[in-house]
């Protein structure tokens, strides 16, 4: 039997929701229309794959059933590459920020596949968790590698699914911050103690949310594996939101022509809010 | 793909692969425009030579009714590079001096694409013996 074609169009519909949703404010700024008019061919293509990468992760361990073969997995990432390039399109068309009549391949081609890019995993997520009528129920069965990190006992799997989820909402969450100027603004007027304290403070915010959403409960059985599992936790959002602010900045030219302290500095104001995505919003998309 | 119950799930997965028609054609033309854009993205970095931008303007008289002396000038870039900050100046001429000179910024110029805008003077080009317009200075972006 197969899936009704009405199921499927609900499934596009959610995803461009998502897509739409998660990337508005992207396609409304205008650092990624500049990043769109420089970026070079080959980079455009190392951001195709890696994307490609991050939608194949999060299919795998949150997008779809966690029996999903990797073909389908596979095959449902193509879908909504192809479903973000479109909506890009649609959206820059709309507000005039290509024009087929002024403007030659590359510059259309450069804009609409950087926007893409970020549209197509808000589709992704759009298409997994703007499932109204089945997510209450589907959801707490599936007990999907994501979500099974609840009760205590996470296995390797567990933490390599926490690790790309961890990236994607840092993508996701800091990725709407990150080519815009104020990262470098606030990055060259900072003093070594601001960068300190924002580093702190990630840190703090990141202990907080992993210790409140995924251990509560568990408290009380396992004193000294929680200790660990936070630690652990912590230390790997931390990781995942320095590690994907710093290939954000440098795709965007960030740390062309600056000291190494300027770039650190940069790493680090991203990198506040890059934790709150891989750590709150890794669990909002889970 | 949404997250099922239990029961549904295990159905789904005895036939994995069943999709419908919709989801096939979705897949393939989304598996055509991503390999094609990479086919030409791969080609395009094949082939680059090291380039510069490479600007030139053009320009007619486009009065209005509050500016009578307006020309409507684009500036087109030729080149393999974007340019930034393109500064652009005119200068109407009369008996070898400079009568008035007027300029023009435009923040960006990409690559094979044309940039348009306006430039006014407050003195009657057609007293003038020429009117030149040149780009001045370009940035690297």
């Amino acid at each position: 039997m197969k899936r009704p074609v009405y199921e499927s169009l609900k499934d596009y519909a959610r995803g461009i929701a998502g897509g739409l949703l998660f990337s508005f404010p992207l396609l409304y700024t205008m650092e990624m229309w500049w990043a769109g008019l420089s970026a070079t061919s080959l980079q455009l293509i190392i951001l195709i794959l890696i994307t490609y990468l991050l939608l194949l992760g999060y299919n795998r361990f949150a997008g779809m059933r966690p029996d999903a073969t990797w073909g389908e997995v596979a095959i449902d990432s193509v879908e909504e590459m192809g479903i973000g390039l479109v909506i890009s399109f649609g959206v820059l068309l709309m507000i005039r920020r290509i024009d087929p009549a002024a403007m030659g391949l590359t510059e259309l081609l450069g804009k609409t596949i950087i926007e893409a890019m970020a549209v197509s995993i808000g589709v992704s997520i759009g298409k997994s968790q703007l499932d109204s009528e089945e997510s209450g129920g589907g959801k707490q069965p599936d007990g999907g590698p994501g979500s099974s990190s609840d009760n205590g006992k996470p296995d390797k799997t567990d933490k390599l699914g926490m690790a790309v989820l961890a990236i994607c909402g840092a993508v996701v969450v800091g990725g709407n911050v990150a080519p815009t100027e104020e990262i470098l603004v606030i990055s060259l007027e900072a003093k070594p103690i601001h960068v300190l304290m924002m580093a702190v403070v990630s840190l703090l915010l990141s202990i907080v949310i992993v210790y409140f959403s995924d251990f509560r409960g568990a408290t009380e059985k396992f004193p000294k594996d929680v200790l660990y599992h936070i630690t652990f936790d912590t230390c790997v959002c931390y990781l995942m939101a320095l590690g994907t602010s710093a290939f954000i900045l440098w795709f965007f030219g960030r740390f062309e022509d600056v000291s190494f302290w300027v770039a650190f500095a940069q790493c680090i104001v991203l990198g506040v809010i890059a934790t709150l995505g891989a750590s709150a919003g890794r669990l909002l998309i889970k | 793909m949404s997250k099922e119950p239990d029961n549904q799930s295990e159905q789904d997965n005895q036939q994995g692969d069943q999709k419908n028609w919709l989801e096939w054609a979705v897949f393939g033309l989304s598996l055509l425009l991503v390999l094609t854009i990479l086919v030409y993205l791969g080609y395009k970095t094949y082939t680059q030579k090291p380039a510069t931008p490479d600007l030139y303007v053009e320009y007619q008289p486009d009065p209005s009714p509050h500016s009578p002396f307006r020309y409507h000038v684009s500036v087109h870039n030729t080149g393999g590079k974007t340019a930034e900050v393109v500064q652009v100046e005119m200068v109407l001429w009369q008996g070898g001096e400079e009568m008035e000179k007027a300029e023009m910024q435009i923040d960006f110029a990409p690559q094979k694409s044309k940039r348009e805008g306006w430039v006014l003077f407050s003195k009657d080009p057609a007293l003038a013996d020429s009117v030149v317009a040149r780009v001045v200075s370009y940035k690297q972006p």
